[in-house]
């Protein structure tokens, strides 16, 4: 009976060593692959950060604006105010402005706001995506 | 039970014991340290928090770089490999050398925050003994737009000037996250935008502005030129670190005759509609006033502030007397430095001895030098209703009231208010005026000390304090030009009406829109379909 006992335990130490051991293993592989994976991340983050701060580099006012006026020939123009909140259209409502498109609209800046030195001219064209100053 | 029985009993029970222990260990291993290991944390936390403006974007940001050190015991000649890395790394040979041959350090450092192009350079010197250690370089995407007023970082990455030292304690302790500070970077950037080109148009030495919530003290935007470049380590000709907004004290002129009428208000020594006789000059003892512009016999004293008449001022401010002035500005807070956030600061520069020559020119502000800053949170205490605020860079919630305590009477608010407009629509301050923003503001055009403390003639340092929508005011705009010159388009004129007025106009005409403040003006004629 002992003697089987001993046996029994010999044998069951033997299993949990081997146990013990593929669990070791697969634990330092997984460590290995964790510290890859945790410094991946971290050169991923680090890289968004570069990425997100380059992007503040070209989307800054400074740099959209020199490309603007080198590109596209824009300029500074003065704000127009055009229109007010009340007269945009409620839902369901019909348009205070009547059915005259704001887009094919001009506008006629007023002496008291007088263009820059750069303004194209007293009377500026808006296109289809102007703005309604307010 | 016989002795080898018992032997066998305790061999049994030891194996047990280790089985149980090796079982214990598997269960701890296998499930209780499955999940979630301390190799989790590894990765690298970064030192400082972002800056950010009050809308979100990003000012300032740590960004991963790798310093380099050098084992020189594994090099076969030292000397070579010094000359290899200084090549590599653009760093002193000389200093390299000396590094290695001292022999009580095992570590020289080679250079610090390399770029990716360096590190690829010295990759392929192959030299062995090299480590990359991870380091962080603060970098600034806005470049020079908001330079003085975020400060920069040194090698180490301690804030050395600026926001970056002034909110060290902050930027530490949220490391990883983010500070938002008060500065929004729209406005800022048409500040700079405006004052670098009012700066070029009239050939100014230096030019600041600021912008700033009368209501929470919130500052919006600081400008100071010349500037530099954040991201340099090296000042380029012409380049500034000086933040002359909040570091400099300056006699700012007639834009001090603000305090003189809030003055007169509160002592009930003047009403707007009273004459005063101006003439050639006003004698006080051997000393003379005199007008930078000339004026007529008399003035009401509404049009005193509005034409910005010295001699006039000088006897409003009289009739309260230097005692009572000198309380007045000392309550205001012109003769004590403002405790902000930023390290940078001023004392003011006022007269030791306050007679009455020196009640009649402080009150147009000649004699007595205040930090720009200083002066637009006292001016915002006068047309916010009278309360004290003091100046902040960190954002506060939408909406926030800051103001302190009474220091004028609410009325004498809504009478400077309504005289300031007056300026603006009849006065000096007729070029800063934008259709439906009601602005209110007062000119200044000082002189300029020299080195011998005479006045440099012909120089001026110019200013503008303005303050929309003036009945209702949310914000104040500040603007400084020092020693402009005149123009064809201004007639050759360099006067704060003719150059710091203008400019605030058109700093007020591009962020009003932005900052939600309502145009009043009526729309303007939609002609149908004639595009």
């Amino acid at each position: 009976m002992v003697r089987v006992l001993n046996f029994f335990c010999v044998g069951f130490m033997g299993l949990a060593i081997l146990a013990l051991y593929h669990v070791s293993e697969a634990t330092r592989v997984a460590r290995v692959e964790l510290d890859r994976t945790t410094r991946q991340i971290a050169d991923t983050n680090g890289q968004i950060s570069v990425l997100q701060t380059e992007w503040e580099r070209v989307a800054g006012p400074a740099r959209i604006q020199e490309l603007a006026q080198q590109q596209l020939g824009m300029s500074d123009t003065t704000s127009v105010h055009l229109s007010s909140f009340d007269q945009l259209p409620r839902r369901g409502e019909a348009a205070p402005l009547g059915d005259t498109p704001l887009h094919n609209a001009s506008a006629v800046v007023p002496s008291g706001a007088a263009p820059s030195a750069t303004n194209p001219g007293p009377t500026s064209n808006l296109g289809p995506s102007s703005n309604l100053g307010m | 039970m016989g002795e080898i029985q018992r032997r066998i009993v305790i061999g049994a029970g030891l194996c047990i014991v280790a089985f149980a222990l090796v079982g214990v260990r598997l269960v701890d291993v296998t499930l209780m340290r499955g999940h979630g290991g301390p190799g989790f944390e590894g990765h690298a936390v970064l030192a400082r928090a972002d800056l950010t403006d009050r809308n979100g974007e990003l000012l300032a940001r740590d960004l991963p770089v790798k310093d380099l050190y050098a084992r020189p015991h594994v090099f076969w000649d030292k000397g070579q490999a010094a000359h290899n890395l200084a090549a590599a790394t653009g760093t002193d040979e000389k200093r390299l050398n000396a590094g290695m041959a001292n022999t009580k350090h095992p570590y020289v450092l080679v250079a610090r925050q390399l770029t990716p192009e360096q590190q690829d350079r010295v990759m392929h010197l192959g030299l062995p003994g090299l480590e990359f250690e991870p380091s962080a370089k603060r970098y600034y995407p806005d470049g020079r737009a908001a330079a003085q007023l975020l400060g920069v970082t040194d090698a180490d990455n301690n804030g050395v000037s600026g926001l970056e030292m002034g909110l060290e304690p902050q930027l530490h302790a949220h490391a990883g996250g983010q500070v938002a500070t008060s500065i929004d970077m729209r406005v800022q950037y048409i500040l700079a935008h405006e004052t670098e080109a009012a700066r070029e148009t009239f050939s100014a030495r230096a030019a600041g502005g600021i912008v700033m919530d009368v209501n929470s003290g919130e500052v919006l935007a600081m400008i100071s030129v010349p500037d530099f470049d954040p991201n340099e380590r090296k000042l380029q000709g012409g380049d500034s670190t000086r933040n002359v907004m909040a570091q400099d004290v300056y006699e700012l002129g007639s834009v001090f005759k603000i305090f003189s009428f809030a003055l007169a208000f509160e002592d009930n020594t003047m009403h707007l509609d009273e004459i005063f006789r101006i003439g050639q000059g006003l004698q006080i003892g051997k000393f003379t006033i005199h007008e930078a512009e000339h004026m007529p016999a008399t003035l009401a004293a509404r049009d005193i502030l509005a034409q910005s008449s010295n001699i006039g001022t000088a006897q409003i401010a009289m009739r309260s007397g230097g005692v009572r002035q000198r309380a007045f500005l000392d309550n205001l807070g012109l003769l004590g430095s403002p405790r902000t956030e930023l390290p940078e600061t001023a004392h003011p520069l006022y007269p030791k001895s306050w007679g009455t020559i020196e009640t009649a020119t402080v009150g147009f502000g000649q004699g007595i030098s205040v930090s720009p800053l200083s002066f637009v949170a006292s001016a915002a205490s006068v047309v916010n209703g009278g309360r004290r605020i003091t100046p902040t860079f960190i954002k506060q919630a939408p909406g926030a009231d800051n103001r302190g305590p009474q220091l004028i009477k609410p009325e004498t608010s809504a009478q400077m208010r309504d005289l300031l407009r007056y300026v603006v629509t009849n006065g000096t301050g007729k070029k800063a005026d934008v259709a439906g923003y009601d602005i209110g503001g007062k000119t200044g055009s000082a002189q300029v000390p020299g080195p011998g403390g005479h006045y440099i003639p012909h120089a001026l340092r110019t200013s503008f304090a303005a303050f929309f929508p003036v009945h209702d005011p949310r914000y104040v705009v500040f603007v400084l030009l020092d020693q402009p010159h005149g123009t064809k388009e201004t007639g050759g004129f360099a006067l704060a009406g003719y150059t710091a007025a203008p400019l605030a106009g058109k700093v007020i005409s591009r962020i009003a829109p932005l900052l939600g403040v309502p145009n009043n003006a009526p729309p303007v004629t939609l002609a149908r379909g004639n595009s």
